[in-house]
């Protein structure tokens, strides 16, 4: 079994986990704890026919902008663990690229976002972070 | 166009400057199983990731708004065949914050897994 670190390895007699990581724990509409919130203010995780994905908006004015629905990868905490507590998702608006990654901690959804314009705007490419809450 | 509000144009756009993130930087936690130290540096206009054993890799950066200006974050991925790791990093003052994505490619049933350490600059 090959690693580039030691987190990488399984315990000593550890069986791997078969490599399905459960999303339930993060099942849910998460809002953002910033009610004035620029960027991103809903995030819904799903599971749909078997498939983990993720529906996002970000503030609008007057409305939310829905960003529609993506698949999603879970992660667990460690390689044999298989409860998902992270999440991350690719949304490829065409003139802009944002890359989304989550975990949850205690009841919070700490949602970090790498976002990319591929438009030709001279738009800065620019990180945030948020909070969520269920 | 916008995904959001925080998309809108501002007046003037400064190229993303990578200064913050250059230099060494080594775990708070000595005994980690994860990323021991790391280091960032510039080559022309690349930004570069190394760690130790993983080699080398293009990193890009981030600034924190559309604005541009001095970069808060960066992004940057390791294809090992067996395992992709996405390494995604801000800073938070003097710290730095290092997210590893990690996802198995081989039949090893491993999960996929984060995890997260912290770093001080040399």
């Amino acid at each position: 079994m090959r690693y580039v670190r030691a987190e990488d390895r399984l315990p000593n007699g550890d069986a791997a986990p078969g490599g399905r990581v459960d999303p339930s724990l993060m099942l849910g509409t998460w809002f953002a704890t910033d009610k004035q919130s620029a960027g991103v203010v809903k995030v819904e995780l799903s599971e749909r026919e078997g498939a983990f994905v993720v529906r996002a908006f970000g503030a609008g004015s007057p409305d939310p902008i829905d960003w529609g629905e993506v698949p999603a990868i879970a992660y667990a905490r460690s390689v044999d663990s298989g409860e998902g507590m992270a999440v991350s998702a690719v949304f490829d608006f065409g003139f802009e690229e944002s890359l989304l990654a989550a975990y949850s901690k205690g009841g919070i959804l700490v949602l970090d976002t790498f976002n990319t314009f591929k438009d030709g705007s001279g738009r800065s490419a620019y990180f945030s972070r948020e909070f969520f809450h269920r | 166009m916008i995904a959001r509000l925080s998309d809108r144009p501002s007046g003037t756009v400064a190229p993303i400057d990578p200064s913050p993130l250059l230099g060494d930087w080594i775990n708070y936690d000595t005994t980690t199983r994860n990323i021991a130290s790391l280091t960032i540096s510039r080559r022309s206009e690349d930004v570069l990731l190394r760690i130790d054993d993983w080699g080398e890799t293009t990193a890009l950066p981030f600034s924190l708004t559309t604005a541009g200006g001095e970069a808060g974050a960066f992004r940057a991925a390791y294809h090992f065949g067996f395992a992709r790791i996405a390494i995604l990093a801000y800073l938070n003052k003097r710290l730095l914050v290092v997210d590893a994505y990690t996802t198995f490619h081989d039949d090893s049933g491993r999960s996929n897994y984060f995890a997260r350490d912290h770093f001080w600059m040399r």
